[in-house]
């Protein structure tokens, strides 16, 4: 029965998200109540099939009961059933919290289209992380490309439209880009499914190595297109400023660390760590995450933008997850790991809290902050300790995540990385405090006012200051996260 | 398009268009075609009689109502096809051994659960490319 | 004379892959949205024809099965279904940068990507 649940709760994703316009008709909280019961059911089983996944085995799955290589084929590894995990956690606080903030720029009419969209994007985020076959990922990978687009255009506003064709366009190309090269390895193996394909590419890489060169090359462009890593990121922070924070909570703290586990599933189970890095991809990729890193950050602090500023800053970030990867050791894999989920957790802080200062201003200017600490204490607490976690201040799980990508850099001897790190943290406080300073350390006179707590809806707060006190859980206890990731890797 | 050739050979061409498109629905698992394809030729009728006739007479023979049971009523009928699987204990989308009939090879009853897919799909393909259309047309119009 | 044998071998994917670049050209240089749309096409339509270029058998027959066959040799029928789903892909995505492009128009008055770019300069970039 176990062996069912992945599968039966994609379906259970995909079904709320083509119901939701019949049940909205009866009742709009009805809906609203209906899918966070769905999203807990998923949560709860997912935690299930990590437990099965890790005591007994992984779970293959086989559609309409075919041979691997003639079906669709799901394998659900550690890996896998870890991830899901940190896609549905994260997916039902973010909606928890958009259950309460119903102004920010979504008329009430979009909002049952935004749950369609939304549910659609974890149907394809699921199936991602679970599916053994290239060409169920590519499709998988189309629908969040096109469901994270239309979410950013959902405003009725005309800001977003030329942020959100830029998107499409570039994510098209991406795509496209990924399926060419999946055709290149068709083309030596005649298989789709993983695991067969990569028993076929050590022969031929012997017969025909240009398909191999060409399949790395155009599927890591792709990848990287998409993943905004950092010569590619021209789209994210345009598209992530202009979507509604919720959204920009989602895309930018899971869809687009999505991508990069893509890549990292190819790297590691269709090509090999050797191939790839015999042709000296791991050194490209090193470049790009080292520059990421540091550009990144520059960006930030120039922006005047409250978002354009935090999606400046997941460039930065996406950029210290590439180094962990490019490194292509345990430690390197252990820390990008590390760093996806201590991200994850911390950009939906930042973008949550901060949509609580926009619920509140109707503003998203960097400036303007003198006093908020005052009036919204619990939000510019949780906004701290997230920009402390940025910045890498001990106690808070993004200090755990930079030590280890610093022993990693360390035990593979790329000593100039350790200043990258320093430098680039440096420059995260640079844009971090100032906010910070003017929150609590200022006041400002037009704002005497207290504003109550309760103004602020509790299905707002509630999700955000359960992800601050997990920013703080995970800062101090880094094992309880890192016994996981490391059965991950022993079983990768 | 206030043309009477047009007009009348509209009328005349676009039966003949459906009766293909459901016949390739049907035939899809014994020869080339399928739910793609017939829905495809299905929404291009509907698609013919909305360039000839206007977007208002056009929305009256297909409503957005209309679209909306057919686009979530095409994904149900493959979901549902998929999950009598599960319910036998097979896995997802299990066909002969889940315990469909075979029936004989060629025949339009045969395949299992084939033909009751290709209708599925055949309805969610003819409803999104007709919709896509008029969605179109109506953000031109506003 | 050895080079213009292998390109006649290989007409097909390199038919494939000049159309993916040509598409790629048109995307990057030109400044039209509409024509920018096109060229995603165009590069859509070079992959997809270098997955089936793939499948391809020579002196295969369409993979249908009829009475009376002993031995046939079919065309690689797999390549072809992964495209249908690219091409379903590929419409929903045009439809959506197009309806994109109609609301840019009706917001900007443009659909000229440098026309663009100066008018949300012109403007308060942020509320």
């Amino acid at each position: 029965m176990i062996s069912q649940l992945p599968i039966i709760n994609l379906v259970a994703l995909l079904l709320m998200a083509i119901m939701v316009p019949f049940i909205k008709k009866i009742s709009f909280r009805a809906t609203l109540w209906l899918g966070g019961i769905l999203l807990i059911g998923v949560l709860v089983s997912s935690v299930f099939i990590f437990i099965h996944v890790a005591n007994v085995g992984d779970i293959i799955y086989h559609f309409g009961d075919y041979e691997s290589f003639l079906g669709i084929e799901f394998k659900v590894d550690p890996f896998a059933s870890l991830f899901t995990l940190f896609v549905g956690t994260l997916a039902f606080i973010i909606y928890v919290y958009s259950s309460g903030d119903k102004t920010e720029g979504i008329e009430s009419p979009e909002f049952s289209r935004y749950y369609v969209l939304y549910f659609l994007m974890l149907f394809a985020m699921f199936g991602i992380l679970y599916s053994n076959d290239l060409f169920n990922t590519y499709v998988f990978i189309e629908i969040i490309s096109l469901t994270s687009c239309a979410i950013i255009s959902i405003k009725r506003k005309k800001e977003p439209y030329p942020a959100a064709f830029r998107y499409v366009l570039l994510n098209e190309i991406g795509s496209l880009s990924f399926l060419f090269g999946i055709a290149m390895l068709y083309m030596i193996s005649g298989h789709l499914n993983i695991d067969l394909l990569a028993n076929t590419i050590q022969s031929g890489w012997t017969t025909l190595p240009i398909n191999i060169i060409f399949a790395i090359v155009f599927m890591t462009v792709g990848l990287s297109l998409k993943a905004a890593i950092f010569p590619f990121h021209i789209w994210l922070p345009d598209a992530h400023a202009s979507a509604p924070s919720t959204s920009s909570a989602i895309l930018s703290a899971v869809v687009v660390k999505i991508y990069i586990l893509v890549l990292i599933k190819l790297i590691l189970k269709v090509f090999g760590v050797e191939l790839f890095a015999s042709l000296g991809m791991d050194t490209v990729l090193l470049i790009f995450g080292g520059a990421g890193m540091i550009m990144g950050s520059i960006f930030a602090m120039t922006q005047k933008d409250l978002k354009r500023m935090l999606g400046y800053s997941s460039v930065s970030q996406i950029g210290y997850i590439v180094v962990g990867l490019a490194l292509m050791s345990d430690l390197g894999l252990r820390s990008a790991f590390f760093h996806i989920i201590s991200h994850g957790l911390t950009k939906a802080a930042l973008f949550l809290s901060v949509g609580i200062v926009i619920y509140l201003k109707k503003s998203r200017s960097v400036k303007g902050f003198e006093g908020l600490g005052f009036q919204i204490p619990i939000a510019m607490t949780v906004f701290g300790i997230a920009a402390f976690s940025m910045i890498g201040i001990p106690l808070t799980s993004g200090f755990i995540a930079k030590w280890n990508l610093g022993i990693a850099v360390e035990s593979a001897s790329q000593y100039i990385f350790l200043g990258v790190i320093v430098i680039s943290s440096l420059l995260n406080a640079m844009y971090y405090l100032p906010i910070l300073f003017a929150a609590f350390l200022k006041d400002n006179p037009e704002h005497q006012e207290k504003v109550s707590i309760e103004k602020i809806p509790a299905a707002m707060l509630l999700p955000i200051v359960v992800l601050g006190l997990s920013i703080l859980l995970i800062g101090i206890y880094p094992n309880l996260l890192m016994q996981l990731i490391d059965l991950v890797i022993a079983r990768l | 398009m206030n043309d009477t050739i047009v007009k009348s050979i509209t009328r005349l061409v676009i039966p003949f268009v459906q009766v293909y498109g459901i016949f390739i629905i049907l035939n899809g698992h014994v020869s080339p075609g399928g739910g793609f394809s017939g829905g495809a030729l299905l929404g291009t009728s509907l698609i013919l009689y909305t360039l000839v006739f206007g977007a208002i007479k056009a929305k009256h023979k297909f409503s957005h109502k209309a679209s909306e049971i057919a686009e979530s009523g095409g994904i149900l009928i493959f979901v549902t096809v998929g999950l009598i699987a599960i319910f036998v204990g097979m896995p997802f989308l299990t066909n002969l051994a889940a315990g469909f009939p075979a029936g004989s090879a060629g025949a339009i009853l045969s395949a299992g659960m084939i033909p009751i897919i290709m209708i599925g799909i055949g309805i969610k393909v003819a409803s999104t490319m007709i919709t896509l259309f008029h969605k179109l047309i109506e953000e031109v119009i506003q | 004379m050895n080079i213009l044998e292998r390109i006649v071998e290989n007409i097909n994917y390199l038919g494939g892959a000049a159309l993916f670049l040509i598409g790629l050209h048109t995307v990057v240089t030109h400044t039209n949205l509409i024509k920018k749309i096109i060229g995603i096409n165009i590069m859509g339509t070079g992959v997809f024809l270098f997955f089936i270029a793939i499948g391809n058998i020579e002196g295969g027959t369409p993979p249908i099965w009829l009475e009376g066959m002993e031995n046939p040799i079919f065309v690689n029928p797999v390549p072809s279904a992964l495209i249908l789903t690219g091409i379903v892909v590929s419409v929903s995505v045009t439809v959506y940068l197009l309806s994109l492009v109609i609301r840019i128009f009706q917001t900007y008055g443009t659909i000229d990507q440098k026309e663009l770019a100066e008018i949300m300069e012109q403007e308060v970039p942020h509320d």
